[in-house]
């Protein structure tokens, strides 16, 4: 007699394997916690839910910790399948709706704690920035359960929230989400986790977090620069230009180090090298180093079909003599582009580094409003190299290598950090501040 | 129009027509600052507004000048630099050259922004200049010296107790050898593209310069924080900090080595043993004959080698006359490479051409197109180290074979009638990198203005190896037209504001930007130095093709299409279709035409105004 076995293509366990090593690399999950899920129909025909085993280790998932299920039915896979199962089988039920994911997104949940009397109904967490804005729809269902693993009030409610809402989270727990691909619900969890910590540090910073996002829910498109390009997951295709294979391995690397560093969210950020009639693109900058994304060669010259993000990769080669350009949504700038300094009323119009190698690097750092000017933006990228946008990530600018744009993004992070350190330690940042920055 | 002095200027340029005796002093219009900044921008403005693109260099007709910039006389580290400007006796295009040492600050003291020389003496002169007087004497009593006596003869101190700086030719210019140099300091070159022969054209053996007016600077403040910027940059940078001090530019042979870059035997190929190299390296070189290391003005620098060997002392040898004088001869022999660079300094001979042409010659002789009959007994063969020293003379002096050396490797190879061993940009002899291992490095090499150049070709080599965050890849088609391109605008500019290109292994132009809108008190931000620098180099395209230069020139000889090196255990070679594509992409990324011409619209755009004359 034959025995039946878990067989599944080695794209398939290496998807797994991949994202779940992303999701542990960009820290929204424990070693052993949460659980991936997607549809997958055998050759015979036969829909099966492909889901990790519970208590498996989602940094190094072996192939027999991945569980084959009859979508339809109860069978031998349920014994090892994620606690959370019938939680994300419910999901998969849903129109369009082939994966989902469960993380713990450390930074979300605790943006999202509260410390009232339960049950409540907790408040839903709106996002000031724009990637959560748009791309979590302005706001994410929170809710709180009595027993929040695996119970049956979260099998009927989180598939129902996650039906008008991409992601979810559990009070005290983590999120969910569904996508049409894998990467696509682990997308969303980046987004969200990375949402919450730019309110995480907003609150830090002392910012009127409140305030913001009455301003965003009245007016979104007038408080971000523009709506960022949907995630396409036809983008997801290889290589156009395998012969310029240096260059190919410089945006590898460089995309590994914007998730890695956590200098964009996965697939966000866009990064460019030009030539002379064509660029070479990735507009998914964010990559893993085992996922990638996709590198598009495309013309220089403007096309109606542009997203926003890239029309601006072509305009700031058309107007100055840069070779390459890099757009991140480097959270912690976000927040301190809302930063407001002591006895001033307005948010800064420059992040001034307080740090020795920051501050040699780079004078100050520029924040413009939302609706910028563009060529002000050119100016300031010649003069500077890399520029906030309140409400629009970052922009930075290299005359030679994909390696000195990605510099740039980095230093701003790091940048950031020690300000919002000295902050946190209540040192005054205008003593730190070099005089030298003060005209700039 | 009279312009008052304005910040970091004297505003004044110094007109000297040695066929008429006349020294006239014009003031220095500061739009042209504005549009040109200084050193190579403004002495290339100068000088085609007043020469005959068409002109006999060796005639009065040829002009050279020489500019200082806004930064020469302040604090800048390294702001030392001059640049000259005038039509190439060897190519016939635009001879293009850069200086340190400290002539362009003692001139500059000396109360004039720029040095423009035209016509011809009647008898050898010195231009004497000091900030109450400038006065034309005979030089008669120099003619023939070495530059080392002449520069010792002219260098009493003056009332003030101020010695003055010396910038002179030797025998090679005299002799208007075309691989001749104009020596600064004994030993720093106006070298390439043989500005000691228009030296000599003109009787001119020497300009004695002294003085001690100083600049006045708008905004200390905002100096201030780009030259903190800066020495704060250079001294993190291990090649500024470090490298260069302790090793000179010898520390790059073996660095050079590891991408496969190092010519040998006229470029035949790239290999070399690494004993062979330990023996001419930087590291040798400390160990065995520096004396000390030194600097140019204002340099923190100091890369300079003063060396002995045996009996004799001086300065060198750079890695570029290490690799050209001895690899590219076949040549390990660091006493001899010395000795020849002593040589050339002295006589005045342009080391990385005489080192290419002797290794031209070295080839036509090993193939049977050059023999001991035309040498004179000598056994030009790769490798012999022997002959280094008295074909250096030979070269200066014009006698025996040197006086086909003297003509530069492509009229010597035309000469025995086998022009595809002299390797050669536009009869520039190519400096020590390969560019077959480098596709950026190899247009760099295509497009320069002067010919083969490295430094006004674009110094690639950094961006492929050692460029830092900036580094880039190697044999991108893509990558290579605009990354040559910034890197020539990031010279021009260096050029420009007088100071030195190892500045740009610790940082690019950002500091630069700050310290002279300082200085001047002008708008030079980032962006408008690239629209100067776009400016320059199309200014200096446009006189190129008015002297006569034809697009296809912009290529390499073939023996870099047909022979290939190895790279990394690949051989690597540059097809003539990678040439052609990298050759049109560049001319598009200038705004130039398919022929390489500028468009009137570019020039409209980067305001190029015509002729004045």
């Amino acid at each position: 007699m034959k025995t039946k076995k878990w067989k599944a293509s080695k794209e398939l366990i290496r998807l797994f394997q991949t994202v779940g090593r992303a999701s542990l690399i960009y820290d929204i999950q424990d070693s052993h916690s949460g659980n991936m899920a997607l549809l997958w129909t055998e050759k015979k025909g036969d829909k099966k839910i492909v889901i990790t085993s519970t208590g498996s280790q989602k940094g190094d998932l072996e192939p027999n910790q991945i569980c084959f299920l009859s979508a339809s039915e109860t069978d031998f896979g349920y014994y090892k399948a994620s606690s959370e199962t019938d939680i994300h089988a419910r999901i998969l039920t849903s129109k369009d709706v082939y994966a989902s994911m469960h993380c713990h997104t450390k930074d979300l949940v605790i943006a999202t704690l509260d410390d009232e009397k339960k049950p409540n109904k907790p408040a839903p967490f709106v996002p000031i920035d724009p990637l959560g804005y748009y791309f979590l729809g302005g706001l994410v269902p929170v809710d709180w359960f009595k027993v929040p693993s695996g119970s049956p009030e979260m099998i009927r409610t989180i598939p129902e929230r996650l039906s008008n809402h991409p992601v979810t989270v559990v009070q005290a727990h983590g999120a969910f989400s569904r996508g049409r691909t894998l990467k696509e619900a682990f997308f969303l969890l980046c987004i969200a986790n990375n949402s919450g910590y730019i309110v995480r540090l907003a609150n830090k910073l002392g910012i009127n977090v409140k305030g913001l996002r009455n301003k965003i829910q009245s007016d979104p498109d007038s408080f971000f620069t523009y709506p960022p390009a949907k995630y396409l997951i036809e983008e997801e295709k290889p290589c156009d230009f395998p012969e310029e294979e240096e260059i190919t391995r410089e945006f590898f690397k460089a995309g590994a180090r914007i998730f890695e560093s956590r200098l964009s969210p996965f697939h966000t950020g866009s990064l460019s090298i030009r030539g002379v009639k064509t660029m070479l693109y990735a507009p998914m900058a964010s990559m893993p180093r085992e996922i990638g994304g996709p590198l598009r060669e495309i013309p220089l010259s403007l096309d109606k079909s542009d997203s926003p993000e890239l029309q601006i990769h072509k305009k700031i080669y058309a107007k100055s003599n840069f070779q390459t350009v890099i757009h991140c949504y480097v959270p912690e700038a976000e927040a301190l582009s809302y930063f407001t300094n002591p006895g001033e009323t307005e948010p800064v119009d420059r992040i001034v580094p307080v740090d020795a190698e920051g501050s040699f690097l780079y004078l100050v750092i520029p924040v413009v409003p939302q609706k910028f000017d563009f060529d002000e933006l050119v100016r300031l990228l010649h003069d500077y190299k890399v520029v906030t946008v309140r409400g629009g990530g970052i922009w930075g600018v290299g005359t030679q290598s994909i390696s000195e744009v990605l510099h740039h993004p980095s230093s701003l992070r790091e940048i950031c950090l020690y300000r919002i350190g000295a902050l946190e330690q209540g040192l005054d940042l205008k003593k730190m501040e070099p005089k030298k920055a003060k005209r700039w | 129009m009279n312009h008052p002095s304005f910040f970091g200027h004297h505003s004044k340029i110094l007109n000297i027509d040695l066929s008429k005796n006349l020294i006239q002093s014009k003031s220095l219009d500061p739009a042209i600052v504005e549009d040109y900044l200084g050193g190579r921008g403004l002495a290339t403005r100068i000088f085609y507004d007043e020469i005959n693109p068409e002109c006999d260099p060796l005639a009065e007709d040829n002009v050279l000048v020489i500019a200082t910039s806004l930064l020469i006389g302040t604090r800048a580290p390294t702001a030392c630099r001059g640049h000259m400007v005038f039509k190439s006796p060897l190519t016939g295009l635009i001879g293009s050259s850069n200086c340190g040492g400290t002539w362009a600050n003692v001139f500059k003291s000396s109360g004039y922004d720029v040095l423009v020389i035209k016509g011809k003496a009647a008898e050898p002169v010195t231009i004497d200049i000091c900030p109450d007087e400038v006065k034309i004497i005979s030089a008669k009593h120099l003619w023939g010296l070495d530059v080392h006596d002449t520069t010792k003869k002219l260098s009493t101190k003056s009332e003030a107790g101020k010695r003055p700086s010396i910038l002179c030719i030797g025998p090679a210019g005299e002799n208007l050898v075309l691989i001749s140099s104009v020596m600064n300091d004994k030993n720093r070159a106006y070298g390439r593209a043989g500005s000691g022969a228009v030296f000599g054209s003109k009787n001119l053996k020497s300009i004695r310069v002294s003085g001690k007016k100083k600049i006045q600077i708008k905004d200390s403040e905002r100096f201030q924080s780009g030259r903190d910027q800066a020495l704060y940059l250079m001294k993190a940078a291990p090649i500024t900090k470090r490298l260069l001090r302790e090793l000179g530019t010898s520390g790059l042979l073996k660095l050079i080595n590891i991408i496969d870059m190092l010519p040998h035997k006229n470029f035949q190929d790239n290999l070399h043993k690494e004993k062979d190299l330990e023996k001419i390296s930087g590291e040798t070189l400390r160990k065995k004959i520096l004396e000390r290391a030194g600097g140019c003005f204002g340099c923190p620098i100091a890369c300079q080698r003063h060396t002995r060997t045996g009996d004799k002392n001086g300065e060198g040898p750079e890695y570029e006359t290490i690799v050209m004088t001895g690899l590219d001869c076949g040549i390990y022999n660091l006493e001899a490479i010395t000795n020849a660079n002593y040589c050339c300094n002295e006589l005045g001979v342009d080391t990385i051409s005489f080192g290419g042409t002797l290794a031209c010659a070295m080839e036509l002789f090993e193939k049977g197109f050059l023999s001991t009959k035309e040498t004179e007994g000598a056994e030009l063969r790769f490798g012999n180290a022997k002959i280094l020293r008295e074909m250096v003379k030979l070269t200066a002096y014009r006698k025996g074979i040197g006086d086909k050396l003297a003509e530069g490797s492509f009229r010597l190879a035309s000469f025995f009638k086998h022009p595809e061993f002299s390797m050669t940009v536009k009869k520039l002899e190519i400096p020590a990198y390969d560019p077959r291992t480098s596709f950026t490095q190899a247009l760099g090499y295509m497009t320069s203005p002067t010919g083969a150049c490295h430094l006004r070709g674009g110094y690639a080599v950094s961006l492929a190896f050692f460029g830092g965050t900036r580094e880039i890849p190697r044999f991108s088609l893509l990558q290579s037209p605009i990354a040559i391109r910034n890197m020539q605008n990031l010279g021009i500019i260096q050029d420009s504001l007088g100071i030195c290109r190892f500045t740009g292994f610790a940082f690019p132009t950002e500091p630069w930007s700050r310290m002279a809108s300082g200085v001047t008190g002008m708008d030079f931000s980032t962006s408008r130095l690239e629209e100067i620098a776009n400016r320059v180099a199309t200014l200096e395209r446009i006189f190129n093709l008015e002297a006569g230069m034809n697009p296809e020139d912009d290529t390499l000889p073939d023996r870099f299409s047909t022979e290939p090196v190895l790279v990394e255990g690949k051989e690597k070679l540059l097809q003539k279709k990678v040439i052609k594509r990298m050759r049109n992409d560049y001319y598009e990324v200038r705004g130039w035409d398919v022929f390489g011409i500028p468009s009137q619209t570019l020039l409209k755009t980067l305001k190029i105004k015509g002729r004045k004359k």
